[in-house]
């Protein structure tokens, strides 16, 4: 048989060896070692080289583009030496970025046309009063709101009594100059006059911040941005599990247990978590909670009941109807936020009592309302809204998706902070996993991104059977039957900064599989209902609390995502706090938000059992149906 | 007027199984049985194919049966003693298939070994010459521990080995693999469940002319228009083409039937109800019958009097009217 030469510029000498040798094993056996978390198996693309001189025969180039294969590249374990050729080994993490395709990062940056003076309904005026005298006796208000109304040109101005109860000392403290601080544009009022938030002492001179906080209240997580509203800039941006998740882990028995006498509990935990939320990013940012002068606030129409104390028994029972889907503006002391107390607090509009704010803020920040592009956009969270449409049409429905891919719930799971797993690639040969870490540490957990990866490895390994059973006859001591029935280890405790092993249960995976299954029904059921087929769909939006991306072919793998080609996905991030953020900044966009609540139409899968079939049907890896997920077909068979 | 009648047109086709193995095909059968094939719905003989009747297979146990109604066992009386003798009875009274379900215990109350399940089930192949399916006592642990020793003491004879299911069909499915036999793939009256489990039992390798399908049903009264409906759903999608439902039908509506009030009671019950006997004969062949109409193409009985009943539907139904 034919020998060649094959020179790695990285090695010092060039390998002969025989026609049919792989490029991984000529690298191998010049003593180099080449990352291989497939097990060379072509799926991962992380062993990709650029072949200089000659050629290879290139078995597979699954993960390689067009243009990449002009350039040389060719995956090594995929590649057969056919004759003499030059072989140069990129850095891995050059090779990292080139494999972004499949995943779509979401950066926040204030709007470009944002103007403070323009937007923000929120606005600080610095007055000189005239000092009294004996011969000019008005009163302390009546002196402020002339000063208003000469300096600033504001007229009327409403006031609370706790404002009026310090007012004769700050502008004594202030020698007279003041700082206020007005609401001039309530969006259900907006030509009642401008409410006073606060009054200061003295000057605050224009480059000091204006706060404002974005919340998105979700029924497993709860986001908090802290915003310039001068600037627009976010400052901090904080995240924790929603307090509630103890008194049930979905809306509907969170319900049950307001209804039960636990209505004041189940806020006083939302209160804590978001209390505590603004306390972590105002110490970050260094400045005090009371300088906070406005918030906005997302969630799903039970959360937001919940967290203003309202009964939200009727969201349960048919016909469904909430109390309020439009809720007036509220101050800050009477809802119970600890930050200024009269800071505006601003409830954005719900649609249904399954279908809440956070989103009509979602397709607020989606940009779905303004595109011709028929859009489906899913929020994957624990209630799985999905919305189809474009800026003519939207239709919109939920599904109780459960919160596995928010990481609640699971053995290991957690939410894409420092220490999460989030991405996972199996040695389809070893079943040994190796996975990226959120902050480079040792590993504490998963959160949603990796558990979708590992879910699309364990499967495409063959550790899952279709129907997402651990098999337990494999020849490895990962797989083994754990407390908790058969479970997966990711990785053992010496590896992981929480000291014992990393696992995924079976339990944790017939979890994944119903949310995955609940939003992969609710949208096709969705679209069937409107007459819309899957091809049709221009581009898919998606938003949830993973961490900076969503694995899309790892997603299609599972049967979470359509199967469609990768460049009409794109990952927005949490779109719910990314509305009410927008909706913080511009009360234009305020406005916006409620027309596009009105404008949706809401539908009810629980009318009949086309969702339930769907589900059932959903409820398999990737799908019963295989012909709905061709790419996936293909990629078994290749494993074969 | 001539009347034009409606035809649908379908593209699939049910798998064609066959039971049991003769002594050239590597069993020790007299004769095998031979389901499916349909290109139609159920008796629809001016749209399509009906190639194979639908069959009918008593059940017998390894052991006189604590729970049987007392109609049954009076009339087996002491040939329920001795599996070969009921099989040999069975086989006598018309049955085209044996079904022989596995005890979880023996008389004395202490497990059914493996040993004892394989000589059951040799006895019973040594009476009879139908093919014979052979059912655990429905815990998975225990029926694959029978089930395997059955089906390796039995290589090659084609057994069905009843059966799969999603939580538990790795190991049946294997020993039918090594051991050329067969497996039932049961689900709960889903369609889309049972699409699942073919898939998972062919992705095994056990290739689909060996697996046969129980929907699982309802006795009349008790949820039979659920299952039937199911039935329906799942033999119009194989017509349509869908490979992975494509399987033949088995029913058990002697086990459903005979565990309903009215068969079970004979005392204390309204007078208008009339002869027990009767009715429970009634109830298990209507029961019978409906399912027949469905698509099932194996039904397991319990009653030779049933039996007799719903071969005479069989014979009814499987003739075409020559005026269409």
């Amino acid at each position: 048989m034919a020998e060649h030469t094959v020179k790695f510029d990285q090695a010092s000498k060039p390998v002969k060896v025989p026609t049919g040798t792989l490029l991984s094993e000529a690298a191998e056996q010049a003593g180099i070692s080449l990352t291989q978390p497939c097990g060379g198996q072509g799926r991962c693309g992380r062993c990709a080289v650029i072949v200089t001189e000659g050629t290879v025969r290139r078995r597979s180039t699954l993960r390689l583009s067009s243009e990449d294969v002009e350039a040389g590249y060719a995956l090594a374990c995929q590649s057969v030496v056919e004759g003499d050729i030059c072989v140069t080994i990129p850095p891995q993490d050059k090779i990292e970025r080139r494999l972004t395709s499949d995943r779509t990062v979401a950066q926040v940056k204030p709007p470009a046309s944002y103007d403070a003076s323009v937007h923000q309904s929120i606005r600080r005026y610095r007055l000189s009063l005239n000092p009294p005298t004996m011969d000019d006796q008005t009163d302390d208000w009546s002196r402020l709101q002339a000063a208003l109304r000469n300096q600033s040109n504001i007229g009327a101005v409403q006031v609370s009594l706790k404002l009026l109860q310090k007012l004769g000392q700050v502008l004594r403290v202030g020698d007279w100059d003041a700082t206020v601080i007005l609401d001039s544009i309530l969006w259900d009022c907006p030509d009642c006059p401008a409410r006073l938030i606060d009054i200061l002492p003295g000057h605050v001179a224009d480059d000091v911040p204006l706060w404002g906080t974005a919340i998105d209240i979700g029924t497993t997580t709860v986001s908090l941005w802290l915003v310039d509203l001068l600037t627009g800039e976010v400052k901090s941006q904080v995240a924790e599990y929603n307090g509630q998740i103890a008194r049930g882990e979905d809306v509907i028995s969170r319900i049950i247990y307001a209804s039960k006498d636990g209505k004041d509990t189940l806020r006083e935990l939302v209160l804590e978590t978001v209390n505590g939320l603004v306390e972590t990013a105002c110490r970050r940012a260094q400045i005090l909670p009371e300088s906070i002068v406005k918030t906005t606030v997302a969630g799903n129409s039970t959360m937001i009941h919940l967290l203003l104390g309202i009964p939200a028994e009727s969201i349960r029972l048919s016909p469904f109807v909430p109390v309020v889907n439009h809720i007036p503006a509220l101050i800050a002391s009477e809802v119970g936020i600890l930050i200024n107390p009269e800071a505006t607090v601003d409830c954005l509009p719900g649609i249904a009592s399954y279908v809440g704010a956070d989103i009509s803020a979602g397709v607020l920040a989606s940009g779905m309302s303004d595109t011709d592009k028929i859009t489906l956009f899913l929020d994957v969270g624990t209630n799985g809204e999905t919305v189809l449409g474009s800026s003519e049409w939207l239709v919109t429905c939920a599904c109780s998706a459960g919160p596995a891919f928010e990481g609640a719930g699971m053995e290991h799971g957690m939410r894409a902070t420092q220490g999460a797993i989030e991405e996972v690639w199996i040695n389809g040969k070893t079943f040994e996993s190796s996975y990226r870490v959120i902050g480079n540490v040792k590993p504490r957990g998963l959160c949603g991104s990796g558990l979708i990866t590992l879910l699309a490895e364990m499967f495409l390994t063959g550790i899952l059977d279709k129907s997402g059973k651990i098999k337990l006859d494999l020849n490895t001591p990962l797989v083994r039957e754990g407390y908790h029935g058969p479970e997966y280890v990711i990785a053992p405790a010496e590896e992981t900064g929480v000291g014992q092993d990393i696992v995924i249960t079976n339990v944790d995976i017939d979890n994944l599989l119903r949310a995955k299954a609940a939003i992969y029904a609710g949208f096709t059921v969705l679209a069937d209902s409107v007459g819309v087929p899957m091809e049709a769909i221009e581009q898919v939006l998606i938003g949830g609390s993973f961490g900076k991306y969503i694995n899309v072919e790892k997603a299609v793998q599972i049967g979470l995502l359509p199967d469609m080609n990768w460049d009409r996905f794109q990952f927005l991030g949490n779109t719910s706090v990314k509305g009410a953020y927008l909706a913080l900044l511009d009360h234009t966009l305020r406005t916006k938000i409620k027309s596009i609540a009105a404008k949706m139409t809401y539908i009810e899968l629980s009318a009949d059992n086309t969702f339930f079939d769907a589900f059932m049907s959903a409820l398999f890896l990737p799908h019963t149906d295989i012909t709905c997920f061709p790419s996936v077909e293909a990629a078994m068979l290749t494993k074969d | 007027m001539p009347v034009e009648i409606p035809k649908d047109k379908w593209n699939g086709q049910v798998r064609v199984v066959t039971l049991g193995a003769t002594a050239d095909q590597g069993g020790t059968r007299t004769s095998t049985v031979t389901v499916g094939g349909e290109t139609t719905m159920p008796f629809m003989h001016f749209e399509g194919e009906i190639p194979h009747r639908p069959v009918i297979a008593l059940e017998i146990k390894d052991r006189r049966p604590d729970d049987w109604s007392s109609l049954l066992l009076d009339l087996w009386s002491d040939k329920a003693d001795d599996p070969a003798v009921w099989a040999k009875a069975a086989e006598e009274a018309g049955a085209d298939l044996i079904q022989l379900s596995l005890s979880l215990t023996n008389a004395d109350g202490n497990p059914t070994t493996p040993e004892a399940a394989v000589d059951a089930v040799k006895k019973v192949l040594a009476a009879t010459g139908l093919p014979l399916l052979v059912f655990g006592p429905g815990q998975a642990d225990v029926d694959n521990e029978l089930l395997v020793a059955v089906a390796e003491a039995t290589k090659g004879e084609r057994l069905v080995l009843g059966i799969c299911e999603d939580k538990n069909y790795r190991t049946i499915v294997a020993t039918a693999m090594a051991n050329d036999h067969l497996v039932i793939a049961r689900c709960p009256m889903d369609v889309n469940l049972s699409k699942q489990l073919n898939i998972l039992i062919s992705d095994m390798g056990l290739p689909l002319d060996r697996v046969l399908m129980d929907p699982t049903t309802g006795a009349l009264g008790y949820g039979i228009e659920y299952g039937f409906s199911v039935m329906e759903r799942l033999r119009m999608a194989a017509l349509q083409g869908d490979a992975m439902t494509q399987l033949p039908m088995i029913v058990t509506p002697g086990f459903e039937a005979w565990k309903t009030k009215e068969s079970k009671v004979g005392v204390d019950v309204p007078e208008s109800w009339g002869d027990w006997e009767q009715r429970a004969i009634n109830w298990e062949t209507i029961t019978a019958v409906a399912l027949l109409e469905s698509g099932a193409d194996i039904l397991v009985l319990r009653h030779p009097e049933s039996l007799k009943r719903v071969r005479a539907a069989i014979e009814d139904l499987m003739t075409a009217p020559e005026t269409v």
